[in-house]
């Protein structure tokens, strides 16, 4: 039962104790594999926490981020390309996303759900047509980061990014403004009738989910260094940053870490084993967690966890039969 | 002094019906205000016009003097008018706690929205010890308190309630009926009910609607012995029964 | 003149087909309230079915459009049986991340069991037929008329018949209509096997003028999404007048400058016509 809305030590401190194990993971030895498989966690879980700022708070279901974030590498590197300093370059990865987020949100956001999300799904497909045809992004034969930075440097970014979006995640979620979003994709008609400008609320989350998605992926584009707009702006890369929340726990900062690692790991799995089954068996897993556990792995274990601490279900069971 | 609302001329048609026929209503500070009449009266309409959830074709709607007639929903509940669902809209994955946290209080409130003030309405309504209890689990009749909390947490000066007894017992009614008469203190109350007899009585004013348009406004003795009241309700009485 | 005549050509035969495509999404919405992602799937289903047929078993490829319809059909109605119809009661998030959980599925099945090469066959009707000095492959000519054939069937079946009737009657009020006596959930079955099985027998056509990819469902489908935002969700007249609209756009445009800026343009009008009529030109949009 959570009573005050309030952001608890137990929900900042792992984030940042984590990040901090893994920056150091290097010192400890922890070989170059094992990094990138770091990285990576890092990557999906940012990813997947901003698609859970906008989707998982307010249930409109976005497939842009995967493309917001292939936009932000391919301004992060045309900036870094044209002499820009590091921290502006990378700062144009989140100012173009939000710019890109305006576009879809205002011709969208006023309505309910599914035209929202056909124009997020148009959205991706925009975004690839686009940067292949545009010349100053290098067409379909790519993007390349003319200086090449350390790897290391995109390696901690996104760990500090990780990080970063879980707290921010964690803190939206336990705010007014966490609050109100979950009401509006509770019962819009209900949010509206007490008096939450639902639009700009929505248009709002979207924006800052955008930036998040963004700064991902203007790191992102340093660490891979060649952009490629069949690979950036994929089918798959929709699929990416959803899986983690959806996996492991919606609307919740610690559900996409617990996703993300899973998507590493299987990943990582069936690269060594079955390499054509990726698409498949993510497919098949997003499929069998939301029939069977609609809110992700995490709240399901949290829930059969919590009902068995309870001591009497009876009364409990029986109001709730009463209410369904 | 302004009325707290005031309806002038409110018409509405849909295609070949004329479901509200230029209506004209008053509401004073502090008022309990009952709508009755038949099935098909219009009583809906007129409430869901009020409440911004449909466009009048012609007519004004007034809150405190402000014209209100084209504002949406959520501009409304800022200026301080509140409204609750028949069938009742809780935020299901949210605590009763936070569905009241949820509401914007309207401009010009003068209390804190805080956890404790949110807790405070909660014991007011009678939920004060399912706080933390989610929403989803919640029995109608507390599912209907915590509409009527969550309308209050706007600190509203105007109360639409869509027949709050809707699927109640005759005690659970009464009980409602009580809560909503120590709303006066808070707000003006317009409430649309079909239980005639039990919602009724406690009411100020009682206005009753026929065929769009409004056939007696008064007290509520006054109102039930009206003739024309008595005709509207009994007519479609001999109606059903043929 | 007779570039315009191409050209108009061209669009209609791109605009039935997607009509076709658009169609099953437009009942599916219409009677189930649900957005089939996972639509562009059975696309790809009767496309690689046609090719078993025609390239691997020497088969005649039309015999793959009904074969596809009757397969897709009958894997649409396992799967609205055992997974869509558990989570209709849940809220749209989770019905819609059904359907796209689907699609991914099905996606990485086809690149599993045909890899990502091209496949194509020579087989079926061949030639063209000059008219007017427009000329039009026999093989496009054979994939409009069963395009125009199976529309008509669905708008006759929609207009009159039991079935028809109940499909609309779901559409229009589900409670109603379950209080007349309509078997909703069966109804919801049909509707959904009938809509994804046209989709794989336009598959099976799309095979035929284009080649077959794990992707090939994808790329119509996000067209067809298009067409029923434009045309309105849950509207078959709408549907399919936007369809060939749509179809025509692309042709021009495609002609004009090239395929790319087709797709540019068309979707940049998408998001200026959901800017000014968010529910579409025609459909009576249901709010989710």
């Amino acid at each position: 039962m959570r009573e005050e809305p309030r952001l608890t030590i137990s929900a900042v401190l792992p984030p940042i104790v984590l990040a901090a194990l893994a920056l150091a993971a290097p010192r400890f030895g922890a070989s170059a594999y094992v990094q990138i498989l770091i990285y990576y966690f890092a990557y999906y879980l940012t990813l997947g926490q901003a698609w859970n700022l906008m989707s998982g708070l307010t249930g409109y279901v976005s497939f842009a981020h995967g493309a917001l974030a292939g936009i932000g590498a391919y301004a992060a590197v045309m900036a870094l390309n044209a002499e820009w300093s590091l921290a502006l370059g990378l700062l144009m990865g989140p100012a173009v996303a939000v710019v890109a987020s305006l576009l879809i949100g205002a011709t969208s956001l006023r309505l309910r759900g599914v035209p929202f999300t056909f124009a997020t799904l148009f959205f991706q497909e925009l975004a690839l047509l686009a940067v292949r045809k545009i010349p100053q992004t290098g067409g379909p034969g790519g993007l390349a980061l003319q200086d090449i930075l350390p790897i290391w440097l995109p390696q901690a970014l996104m760990i500090v990014l990780a990080c970063a979006a879980t707290l921010l995640m964690a803190g939206v979620r336990q705010s007014r403004l966490g609050i109100r979003l979950l009401a509006i994709k509770g019962d819009e008609t209900a949010a509206l009738s007490l008096g939450l400008p639902t639009g700009r609320l929505k248009l709002a989350i979207f924006c800052l989910s955008a930036a998040v998605a963004g700064a991902a992926g203007a790191i992102h584009g340093l660490f891979t260094a060649s952009l490629y707009p069949d690979v950036v702006f994929n089918v798959d890369v929709s699929l990416t940053s959803l899986a983690a929340p959806l996996i492991g726990g919606v609307a919740t900062a610690a559900g996409p870490a617990l996703g993300a690692l899973l998507y590493v790991g299987v990943g990582e799995l069936l690269e060594i084993f079955a390499p054509g089954l990726h698409t498949a068996v993510i497919g098949l897993l997003l499929l069998l967690v939301i029939l069977f556990m609609p809110s992700g792995i995490g709240p399901f274990v949290a829930a059969r966890l919590r009902t068995s601490a309870r001591p009497t279900n009876a009364p409990e069971s029986a109001a709730h039969k009463a209410a369904e | 002094m302004n009325a707290v609302l005031e309806v002038s001329g409110i018409d509405k048609r849909f295609g070949g019906l004329h479901a509200v026929r230029a209506l004209s209503l008053e509401v004073g500070a502090g008022e309990l205000v009952g709508l009755f009449g038949p099935n098909g009266a219009g009583k809906t309409t007129l409430f869901n016009m009020i409440a911004g959830a449909l466009k009048p074709d012609a007519g004004v709607i007034r809150l405190n003097g402000q014209d209100i007639t084209s504002l949406p929903a959520w501009r409304r509940a800022r200026l301080g008018l509140a409204r609750t669902f028949q069938i009742t809209r809780p935020f299901r994955e949210l605590t009763a706690l936070e569905n009241v946290l949820a509401a914007v209080p309207r401009e010009g409130a003068t209390q804190r929205r805080d956890a404790r003030s949110a807790r405070n309405l909660l014991a007011q309504v009678g939920l004060g010890d399912r706080a933390g209890e989610m929403a989803g689990r919640l029995t109608m009749g507390m599912l209907k308190r915590l509409e009527v909390a969550r309308a209050l947490a706007i600190e509203p000066i105007l109360l639409l309630l869509d027949e709050p007894l809707a699927g109640l017992t005759e005690r659970e009614s009464a009980e409602l009926l009580d809560l909503v008469v120590g709303l006066k203190q808070h707000a003006s109350v317009v409430m649309v009910e079909h239980n005639v007899r039990q919602a009724m009585p406690v009411c100020d004013r009682a206005l009753v609607l026929d065929a769009g348009a409004l056939i007696a406004s008064g007290k509520p003795a006054e109102v039930r012995a009206d003739p024309r009241v008595v005709s509207a309700y009994l007519g479609v009485e001999a109606e059903a029964s043929c | 003149m007779t570039l315009a005549l191409q050209l108009l050509v061209n669009g209609v035969v791109a605009g039935g087909l997607l009509a076709l495509v658009a169609l099953g999404l437009a009942v599916i919405f219409g009677v189930m309230r649900v957005v089939n992602f996972a639509h562009g799937e059975f696309v790809t289903l009767g496309a690689y079915v046609t090719w078993l047929l025609a390239a691997q078993m020497g088969l005649p490829p039309l015999l793959g459009v009904p074969l596809s319809f009757l397969i897709g059909g009958a894997v649409g109605w396992v799967v609205q049986a055992i997974i869509i119809q558990r989570v209709a009661a849940r809220p749209s998030l989770d019905v819609l991340m059904v359907t796209y959980a689907l699609s991914a599925l099905g996606l990485g099945l086809f690149s599993l069991a045909f890899g990502g090469d091209f496949r194509s066959y020579s087989a079926g009707p061949s030639g063209e037929l000059r008219i007017l000095g427009a000329s039009i492959g026999y093989r496009s000519l054979t994939v409009l008329c069963v395009c125009a054939l199976l529309t008509t069937a669905v708008l006759i079946l929609l207009r009159s018949g039991r079935l028809g009737l109940a499909l609309r009657a779901v559409a229009q009020n589900r409670d109603a209509a379950a209080s007349s006596g309509i078997d909703v959930h069966r109804t919801e079955r049909v509707a959904f096997s009938l809509a994804v099985g046209l989709a794989s027998a336009a598959g099976s056509l799309v095979s035929l003028i284009g080649t077959t990819t794990p992707y090939v469902g994808h790329d119509w489908v996000l067209d067809a999404f298009v067409v029923v935002v434009i045309g309105g969700l849950g509207s078959v007249t709408g549907a399919i007048l936007a369809a060939l609209a749509i179809g025509l756009v692309q042709s021009v445009c495609g002609f004009a400058l090239d395929d790319a800026w087709a797709k540019i343009i068309t979707y940049a009008l998408l998001y200026a016509g959901l800017l000014v009529r968010p529910r579409g030109l025609f459909g009576e949009q249901a709010e989710v």
